[in-house]
């Protein structure tokens, strides 16, 4: 119960700055921000089209093989500690957790990770 | 008011001023980089400083490039004649800019004058039209023409092939790292320049062509050295510990021209104070296409501006085509052979 009070006045507390704060920004005697100034600025001429645009993430494959070793690094360590007690069970799990990782490293070679340019 | 002793505060510090620079402008902005808080953007300016005569067509520029600037806001024209509808012109002589420019930010923080108001209307360009009755909706990302501007569409991309939505926008004439007066009509895929017309050349710069000091200090403007690039030693160059820095951080064969030269060659020459180099009927075509945007900026910027507006006079948009067709040009490497895509080059021109 101590905790939900808490969190509630947490709550008020930073709703109440923000609004006081917007309320702050209304008593500046400056006018407000008029559609020419809203325009984006790319030297005073006028853009074409709409920003909002699709690209390519090409560093997508890179990521690819980045999350890989890093998830086998991630489960590695816990099962170092464990890998003693547990033997052969928890080779066989690292066997399976490994083959799926390579599945994705087989992929990452067919779309040419290792391709360096 | 509360805001009093903000505006003191702020009064009492330089003020931030943008430099739009038309013709002839261009060596007085060099030495004023020295003295004045000059910003990159309009947005954190305070003055628009007009440095040169104004075209009549860049007029509709500066008026909108006026109405970017934050209130309050005014106009100070040196070495440039105010058009005749412009209300209460502040011009400033020579020697007296700096005192003008400290009276006039004074002058509008402390409201003895009014902030200048817009040129343009207060609203959208063009109105909000989906493509329902009733002008709601659309089709997602290739949907309608919300405000009156289509979306960006799908195009080929230079390096692949790959068909994702390209970006076309002018950008000049006032954008402080181009060539003054320059109207670049770009199409980008992500940060990677596909093609590339000047709908209009820089404005003429007379007497800029034999200063390679200053040249060099835009260079290294561009590549973010702000601070050597104010440094001159005895022979009107920056420092040449400075230059040699920049030349090193400049890539190897970067915007070969047609004379086989790159920007560090043209670099060397203005480090040696040779002579400018005769034009070579290099077109924007052989530099920009393939770069990205920053390399983009430090090629623009590694020729004189008798050469650029050369380059940039036979770049426009008719003149492009012809030279596709003649057929003896170097094309880059890494261009495909079809790049024809199904790009909307009617939409790109500035908005009326």
């Amino acid at each position: 119960m101590e905790n939900t009070i808490q969190i509630l006045l947490l709550t008020a507390l930073s709703l109440g700055a923000v609004m006081a704060l917007q309320q702050l920004g209304g008593l500046s005697d400056a006018p407000g921000v008029t559609a020419p100034q809203a325009a984006p600025f790319i030297g005073g001429a006028a853009p074409g089209t709409h920003a909002w645009q699709r690209f390519h993430v090409r560093y997508y494959t890179m990521t690819l093989l980045f999350v890989a070793f890093e998830m086998e690094m991630m489960f590695m360590y816990p099962w170092a500690v464990v890998f003693v007690e547990e033997g052969i069970k928890a080779l066989v799990e690292m066997g399976m957790f490994l083959a799926i990782l390579t599945i994705g490293i087989i992929y990452g070679w067919r779309e040419g990770i290792f391709a360096w340019e | 008011m509360g805001m009093s002793w903000a505006r003191a505060f702020a009064a009492s510090g330089p003020p931030p001023v943008f430099a739009a620079i038309g013709a002839g402008g261009l060596q007085r902005a060099e030495e004023l980089h020295g003295t004045l808080r000059l910003q990159r953007s309009p947005r954190q300016a305070a003055i628009l400083l007009v440095l040169g005569e104004i075209a009549p067509d860049l007029l509709p520029f500066l008026q909108r490039l006026h109405d970017h600037l934050p209130h309050p806001r005014a106009t100070i024209w040196h070495r440039a004649t105010p058009p005749g509808d412009w209300t209460d012109p502040v011009q400033a002589t020579a020697d007296g800019l700096e005192r003008t420019l400290t009276d006039l930010w004074r002058s509008i923080l402390s409201g003895d004058r009014a902030s200048e108001p817009d040129f343009l209307p207060d609203k959208p360009p063009n109105e909000w039209r989906g493509v329902g009755p009733h002008g709601q909706g659309g089709k997602g990302m290739m949907g309608g023409t919300p405000y009156g501007r289509p979306m960006a569409m799908t195009d080929d991309d230079l390096r692949d092939g790959l068909s994702l939505d390209a970006y076309s926008a002018p950008f000049g004439p006032f954008l402080p790292m181009l060539p003054p007066g320059l109207i670049l009509d770009l199409t980008l895929q992500g940060d990677v320049i596909q093609s590339a017309t000047a709908t209009r050349p820089p404005c003429p710069q007379p007497g800029s062509d034999d200063r390679p000091g200053d040249a060099i200090a835009r260079l290294m403007r561009v590549m973010d050295m702000p601070a050597l690039a104010l440094r001159r030693t005895r022979d009107g160059l920056p420092p040449a510990m400075g230059i040699a820095m920049l030349r090193r951080a400049i890539p190897d064969g970067l915007g070969r021209a047609r004379d086989g030269t790159d920007v560090r060659d043209r670099l060397d020459r203005w480090r040696d104070k040779d002579a400018p180099q005769a034009d070579d009927g290099t077109r924007l075509s052989d530099l920009l296409p393939g770069l990205e945007w920053h390399e983009a900026m430090i090629v623009l910027n590694s020729f004189q501006p008798d050469r650029i507006r050369a380059i940039c006079a036979r770049s426009g948009p008719e003149g492009g085509d012809e030279d596709d067709k003649d057929g003896n040009r170097d094309a880059p490497a890494h261009a495909p052979p079809d790049h024809g895509g199904h790009q909307h080059h009617d939409m790109t021109g500035p908005a009326a």
